[in-house]
């Protein structure tokens, strides 16, 4: 009798165990504890042959490769090589065990034979395996988060490639015959790898995923076998944001040559013969291409994908090549990257400027007076563009023309304190160390050439506080606008407690200053005595 | 009398059921309401707001609230989350910023004034009214302290004095009103160093809330709460985040309470008068149903019972008579192979004094 309770205890026992940790399992919120990692792939291959009958798989790429290095197998356990007509060399294929998507059952059976063969002679030999029923692999939930980041060829990871490859730009760079239907590299010819590789797979051109993944991946292995060092073949070693923080930066980089310009005209048109009446154009900005180069880590930052010119697709009236965005929106659009006033205005985040352009907003247009500072040139002086040389030499005197003002009012003409005695009948009136407080400002951005550029008058930088007033040596007092707080003839202007507080707290903040405390009150405010 | 209890009870249910179905949704709202023209509110813009607790210490002194346990320049109170209270109007909570870098954010709770207030219709003596001037204000002299409003309140404003035993009142932000009508400001309003609150005509209100999102698109997010929120509120609200993330419910729907409950409340007059027929009908209803349920749960336990230990029975039987079984077919092939065994080492027996005997001649051949 007792023998049949122990039993009956036994079997409760593991059972209790077994539905407890599943319910564990179960209760974890979702997205909290998850490890993150770069190498997941949904493996819905079977998208190609219409709609999925199972959630798709998450896989996890790198954890095969480390347990297949562990048994001394390589990429060829999962992935055959085929001779690439293109190039005549030998390329591995991206899919898994297979080189084309053929019939849906024959793609099926290949992905379950083969990782459900091997996890099962993984599992008999007694080793830690992966999944072998349906619901293991097919899963609509994903237990991992991802750290993937994509990665680009920037000006020091390109310098340090064509370092190692001795200039021989061949290795990389291609162009394709349509005659002979072969990759054939062209001397002079080099572009980036998105000109033709784009985001999908068409005609006979890879997607650039396809095309990074193969090349990449098959030159560093190559490198790797010939026992050199070489560049990563996990999916870590190029897309996981922590590791990408390790590739090694060449500071300074040579200049690139790809025959572009040091100086140019941004024009409206090419030549002249085209040309609307020259009086009726806007002035011509000249352009220092040169060190716009040092201030950007890849030339897609501001060319797209190839290296034309600007107006060969942003003309006046906007064309199809330039996705209608006409040539005006293309330099002064905020709030995208290629654009001059996009770039100039994501620079204005930089913390020693934030404080004051934060609490400006962003206007699409400025001033008349401010279109100067870039529409320099008068078109009457460039009339001729027959020599291209001249031309550039032209772009490059107006440039130098250029005054960069470092400086504001000098130290004796700036107050050295102001005192604010409102908010009297609580505390002590406050002394502002106002001398100090520009004088910082001024040194933060001293280096600063665009600030410097820009902040074209000695005012300018004053006008960061004393705003909405024009330039001046004594601008007029905070309280010459800001009075009692909600005035329903000027609902949009602070009261004056309002525009202290904020114009000293929003810009401590947006400047990362955390002394003093915004909520520490004696800290500005002495105590009453 | 020709007229049977049973009748007259039945005659009038049927009356009441009659009026409740005969009226539409509308009936207690009767057309929509868009606030009291020129009525006042106040914006709170989170992304002014420093999270420095002025706006509760000015609260407290203008509505001459019991000193807090813990003083105003005390900010270690934001690390919990709290509501409003019987002695606070007003609390400011502390949210940690998900995804930016702007540091925490803060949100300030008080009573954001519906325009057509959910503790209002639910007060059956009209406690709470909604203002002319924008705020919704209570008449402690009526009340007789149901605390229906706290149900109804969408936004778990009102307040109870538990403490006081004899005259507890609720509790809740008044927008000042008191002081709206001397021309001054709402306390936390006039205490607020970074304008974080901006009192004003409800109309003008919302264009500066557009007016800031306009200017400053990547610093707010395009909607003003309150706005619209079950019906509109004379509190209106700006975020930097959605508002979910600093605690501010975003399934209230634009529906006004009043109107959710407008059917069932259009049949309350008929429901009063019907009250001691209804009640004793429910009263005898559920005291029949009480005891055909304890019958039936008796019954059912009863047999219940019967059929467990029957069966607990049958199974221990069943068992002891396989245990049975299973020791006699043990003993029995024990026995078997005992048997077996010995009818073996009979055989072998019987062959051995042979070998033994071989043995000996050849022991006796080499001697």
């Amino acid at each position: 009798m007792s023998r049949w309770t122990a039993a009956l205890a036994a079997v409760f026992m593991v059972a209790f165990f077994m539905s407890s940790s599943a319910v564990f399992g179960l209760k974890r919120a979702p997205g909290q504890g998850l490890e993150t990692r770069a190498d997941i792939i949904r493996i819905d291959s079977m998208r190609v042959f219409g709609q999925l009958e199972k959630p798709p798989v998450t896989f996890l790429h790198q954890k095969h490769t480390e347990a297949l290095e562990k048994k001394n197998k390589n990429c060829s356990a999962c992935h055959l090589s085929e001779k690439d007509k293109l190039s005549d060399k030998q390329r591995m294929s991206t899919k898994y065990m297979r080189l084309k998507d053929t019939t849906k059952q024959a793609v099926m059976d290949i992905f379950h034979d083969n990782c459900i063969d091997c996890h099962k002679q993984t599992k008999a030999a007694g080793e830690k395996s992966g999944p072998l029923e349906c619901g293991e692999c097919h899963q609509e939930q994903v237990a991992v988060k991802s750290s993937w980041k994509a990665i680009g060829m920037d000006k020091s990871l390109h310098y340090r490639h064509s370092k190692a490859m001795d200039n021989k730009c061949e290795k990389c760079h291609h162009e394709y015959d349509e005659a002979s239907q072969k990759l054939y590299y062209a001397k002079g010819q080099e572009g980036t790898c998105r000109y033709c590789h784009q985001e999908t797979t068409a005609d006979k051109r890879i997607s650039l995923r396809l095309a990074a993944h193969m090349a990449c991946i098959d030159c560093h292995r190559e490198v790797l076998a010939q026992n050199e060092s070489a560049g990563p073949i996990t999916c870590n070693g190029c897309h996981d944001s922590n590791e990408q923080k390790l590739i090694e930066k060449v500071k300074n980089v040579p200049r690139m040559d790809v025959k572009q310009p040091d100086f140019v005209f941004v024009k409206s048109v090419k030549s002249q013969d085209k040309a609307s009446n020259p009086a009726t154009r806007m002035n011509l900005v000249p352009f220092n291409h040169k060190a716009h180069e040092l201030h950007n880590d890849t030339c897609r930052v501001c060319h797209h994908a190839d290296l034309k010119a600007c107006n060969s697709c942003h003309v006046l009236e906007g064309s199809r090549d330039g996705n209608f965005v006409t040539l005006a929106q293309a330099m002064h659009r905020v709030n995208v990257n290629q654009s001059c006033m996009g770039c100039h205005e994501a620079r204005q985040t930089d913390q020693s400027c934030a404080g004051c352009h934060t609490s400006f907003e962003k206007k699409r247009q400025q001033g008349t007076s401010a279109c100067q500072n870039c529409h320099m040139v008068p078109n009457s002086q460039i009339i001729d563009e027959v020599q291209r040389n001249e031309v550039k030499q032209a772009a490059a005197e107006s440039l130098q023309k250029r005054q960069v003002v470092a400086a504001t009012y000098n130290q004796e003409d700036i107050p050295e304190t102001v005192t604010i005695n409102t908010l009297m009948n609580q505390y002590e009136a406050v002394k502002l160390p106002h001398r100090k407080i520009v004088l910082t400002m001024v040194a933060n951005i001293n280096g600063n050439k665009l600030a410097n550029y820009f902040h074209h008058e000695k005012g300018t930088v004053c006008q960061g506080c004393h705003h909405n007033s024009p330039a001046a040596k004594q601008p007029p007092k905070c309280v010459s606008c800001h009075g009692k707080p909600f005035n329903a003839k000027d609902p949009f202007k602070p009261g004056l407690m309002a525009a202290y507080h904020r114009q000293c707290m929003e810009c401590h903040k947006a400047m990362g200053i955390t002394k003093p405390v915004s909520t520490d009150c004696t800290a500005c405010h002495q105590k009453k005595r | 009398m020709s007229i049977s209890r049973r009748k007259f009870l039945g005659w009038l249910g049927a009356a009441g059921m009659g009026t409740a179905m005969g009226k539409t949704a509308r009936a207690a709202t009767n057309k929509d309401f868009s606030g009291y023209p020129d009525s006042n509110g106040v914006l709170f813009d989170s992304t002014r707001c420093i999270g420095c607790r002025k706006c509760e210490e000015g609260c407290n002194t203008v509505n001459e609230l019991p000193e807090p346990d813990k003083a105003f320049s005390d900010l270690s109170v934001l690390d919990t989350d709290r509501r409003t209270t019987s002695k606070a109007y007003t609390i400011v909570n502390r949210y940690d910023d998900a995804g930016g870098n702007q540091g925490p954010l803060y949100r300030k709770v008080q009573c954001n004034h519906c325009l057509e207030p959910a503790c209002a219709s639910v007060c059956f003596v009209r406690a709470f009214s909604k203002n002319e001037s924008g705020a919704v204000i209570y008449d402690e002299t009526v009340c007789v302290g149901c605390r229906y409003c706290m149900i109804a309140c969408p936004f778990e404003i009102p307040a109870y004095e538990y403490d006081r035993v004899l005259s507890p009142r609720v509790r809740k932000c008044t927008m000042c009103h008191p002081r709206i009508v001397k021309g001054l400001l709402p306390g936390c309003v006039e205490a607020c160093p970074t304008e974080a609150l901006t009192y004003g005509k409800r109309d003008d209100l919302l264009q500066i809330g557009r007016e800031r999102i306009r200017k400053f698109p990547e610093r707010y997010v395009d909607h003003i709460y309150g706005e619209n929120e079950m019906g509109g509120t004379s509190w209106l609200h700006l975020s930097a985040v959605p508002f979910q993330d600093i605690g501010m419910r975003e399934d209230l729907g634009t529906t006004p309470a009043p109107k959710l409950t407008s059917g069932a409340l259009s049949v309350v007059p008929m429901v009063a008068g019907l009250w001691p027929v209804l009640l004793g009908g429910v009263y005898a209803i559920n005291k029949r149903r009480e005891k055909i349920e304890k019958q039936e749960k008796e019954q059912a336990v009863s047999e219940a019972l019967e059929t467990a230990q029957a069966a607990a029975k049958a199974e221990m039987a069943e068992a002891m008579k396989f245990a049975e079984q299973q020791k006699d077919k043990a003993i029995e092939k024990a026995v078997s192979e005992a048997l077996e065994a010995a009818a073996k080492a009979a055989a072998e027996d019987a062959s051995q004094p042979e070998a033994e005997d071989t043995d000996k001649k050849s022991s006796e051949e080499d001697s």
